[in-house]
């Protein structure tokens, strides 16, 4: 716990390091006096996304409350990473808005939306194999460093500072999801769960205030599930930030959301807390088929 | 939970592993100290002929790490290198000539005719860095081959600027009153010409250009241009503004084709427009495929490899089996250094993924597995 408190101290203290924009300077000033409890809500209003003739979301709306852990669920194919790709700007909407507080997210290149403090992880990897999870890690602190080519090429005394400083916060996080022994070793040396606890970590290392997990624990062994569900436990209880979840593990969704949206084919077709969702027919019917009996399936 | 336990048990090797690290710089400065006095003391051994080979891959080493930043490490190709290093070449000549041949001159000091030079072999990157920000890999390799076409019509066409087909002549460099062309100059009873003075030139070029490349590569640019590489998508979502970043590593590397530029056209002491051709670019891709992507070792070593090739070939014609002088009906010497080196390009991208550095860093690594069992028990 004391690790966590840490974690969230140094979060408040180090974001004054960073800003070009004065957009981004304001964004941060909120975050800095928010932090924990200032974390905006994530309000998701008729995105709609269509693939030449395909559509892939058909006006899903949902709000994601501060502070909490937002499952999205649906069969295969359903657009859960299509949301994902609109919420972090990789994919644009035809219709619907996208609100972070006060900012509005549709039309924001990526790295704008991950100034706004927007950290996602990736279904599939997206860590470079032979870099070594440090370097993987520094990367996260992109948004908060500034050193460019001048200072890095001159190796200017502020760029060597910005670099220990930033060195020593990554350590912090690596030692909070538990991979500090692996930080000098490449990352694609790791088992497959540590890779994934990596980009975790990474995400982490961006100090957001949401973060996107698109399935964490998918491909991991039982014991690395375990540990992942308890550090995006410790995420949110510590770091007080609002988290949205893909995951096809339902264990670790009951156990983790405090909210759950199922999509199906691209539209809404249940939203709520975890227990009632489960309960829902029309969830039921779509995870298991045509006239199934609810209270059969629902455990 | 238990496994992450166990695996910090284990993980305790880093231990002798870093008293390893500790002793390797050792042996590794001492090689590069008995390295760098061999450079300095080659002016007074060797004669032109090397002198100016070595020069010739210097200058070919720095335009190659400028590209090695761009397509190895940031993974965005370019066919263009050569113009720009034209644009240097060309620009060094504009700014320090004296007009004296009836072309272009502005008279400026050369050292400032230099700097100039490669500050518009910049600028000519940044005029072309909207199209090198948003397209990406072989897509702007293929918009690259435009600087080529143009470049190679402007060279010769733009005779004032340029002296046509003929080129022009390059005033030679000078330094705090030194200048660095063929009137003899007498250090420790060795006479040093225009080769002998460039020599130190160049090497403290190379070493100012390879320093600053490391230290962008292995900072926060560089971590971002190799996520740019390796996911550009996910480089995005972290924060990497993937254009601007683009863009900006597109001009650095236009600034090191210029200062490699202004650098040959001072060796060969005349520019010609003949030499900025399509088959310069690919020599250059061919430095850093053959060196190792990504790194400035790489480039150097394959700047090295690829330029002394033909040279050494010219040398010993007469020597070698199946090559012969110019003209002589056999394999011409650059003939036999093109099929050589392609015949590189295609051993190393099957046997060698990573290029010559690749190797030496296996050997360097090799005694680790016998030395840290503990680690993967």
């Amino acid at each position: 716990m004391e690790e966590h408190d840490r974690v969230t101290t140094e979060a408040t203290g180090r974001q004054a390091a960073a800003h070009a924009t004065a957009q981004e300077a304001a964004a941060q000033a909120t975050a800095q006096a928010a932090v924990p409890s200032g974390i905006p809500s994530l309000d998701v209003r008729d995105v709609t996304v269509r693939f030449a003739g395909l559509t892939a979301l058909d006006a899903v709306s949902f709000t994601v409350r501060p502070g909490t852990v937002h499952a999205l669920i649906g069969p295969n194919g359903a657009g859960k990473s299509t949301c994902f790709n609109v919420l972090s700007g990789v994919c644009r909407p035809a219709a619907g808005s996208v609100r972070l507080g006060k900012h509005e997210l549709t039309g924001l290149p990526p790295h704008r939306i991950a100034g706004l403090g927007v950290a996602r992880i990736f279904q599939n990897l997206a860590l470079p194999p032979h870099a070594t999870v440090e370097d993987c890690l520094l990367l996260g602190r992109h948004r908060l460093t500034r050193a460019g080519f001048l200072a890095a090429g001159l190796r200017l005394p502020s760029a060597a500072r910005e670099d220990r400083r930033h060195r020593e916060r990554v350590r912090e996080i690596a030692a909070f999801v538990g991979l500090e022994r692996q930080l000098d070793r490449p990352a694609g040396s790791l088992p497959y769960g540590q890779q994934k606890l990596a980009e975790l970590a990474r995400a982490l290392c961006m100090e957001p205030r949401i973060l996107l997990l698109d399935e964490p624990v998918a491909g991991m062994t039982a014991a690395e599930r375990r540990r992942t569900a308890a550090v995006v436990a410790g995420v949110r209880d510590s770091l007080g930030i609002s988290i949205v979840l893909v995951e096809h593990d339902m264990g670790v969704v009951m156990r983790l959301a405090d909210a759950v949206t199922v999509l199906d084919f691209g539209r809404r077709i249940a939203d709520g807390a975890p227990a009632d969702v489960q309960n829902d027919p029309a969830v039921v019917r779509a995870y298991l088929g045509e006239r199934a009996d609810p209270e059969e399936t629902a455990s | 939970m238990s496994e992450v336990l166990t695996r910090d048990e284990t993980g305790s090797a880093p231990r002798p592993a870093r008293r390893r690290t500790i002793r390797l710089p050792g042996a590794r400065t001492a090689i590069g100290a008995a390295g760098a006095v061999l450079l300095l003391a080659l002016p007074f051994y060797v004669d032109r002929f090397w002198l100016e080979a070595g020069l010739f891959a210097m200058a070919a080493a720095i335009g190659a790490i400028g590209l090695n930043l761009l397509t190895g490490a940031t993974g965005q190709l370019s066919m263009g290198h050569a113009f720009f290093l034209a644009v240097g070449a060309y620009g060094y000549c504009v700014f320090a000539a004296d007009g004296g041949d009836g072309l272009t001159g502005l008279g400026l000091p050369t050292w400032l005719a230099a700097v100039l030079a490669v500050a518009v072999s910049g600028i000519a990157g940044g005029l072309f860095s909207p199209i090198a920000g948003r397209l990406r890999g072989a897509y702007l390799g293929i918009a690259t081959l435009a600087l080529i076409f143009i470049g190679q019509h402007v060279l010769f066409n733009a005779r004032d600027l340029t002296g046509g087909f003929n080129g022009r002549d390059v005033p030679p460099l000078s330094l705090f009153g030194l200048t660095f062309d063929d009137r003899e100059l007498l250090v420790a009873a060795v006479p040093f010409g225009s080769a002998e003075k460039l020599w130190y030139v160049g090497l403290l070029l190379l070493l100012g250009c390879g320093l600053f490349a490391r230290g962008v590569l292995r900072g926060r640019p560089g971590r971002a241009m190799n996520a740019i590489r390796d996911h550009r998508i996910a480089a995005g979502v972290i924060g990497v503004p993937v254009a601007r970043y683009r863009a900006a590593v597109f001009v650095l590397s236009s600034m090191y084709a210029g200062l490699a530029g202004v650098l040959l056209a001072l060796v060969f002491q005349r520019t010609v427009p003949d030499y900025f051709g399509i088959t310069l670019s690919l020599d250059y891709l061919a430095m850093i495929v053959i060196g190792g992507l990504g790194s400035v070792a790489g480039a150097v070593v394959g700047a090295v490899f690829v330029s002394l090739l033909p040279q050494l070939l010219t040398r010993y014609s007469d020597t070698l089996p199946l090559v012969s002088d110019p003209g002589m009906g056999g394999i011409a010497p650059g003939e036999a250094a093109r099929y050589l080196y392609g015949a590189a390009v295609v051993a190393v991208v099957l046997f060698l993924p990573g290029g010559l550095v690749r190797v030496a860093a296996r050997l360097r690594v090799k005694p680790r597995p016998g030395a840290t069992p503990g680690e993967e028990r």
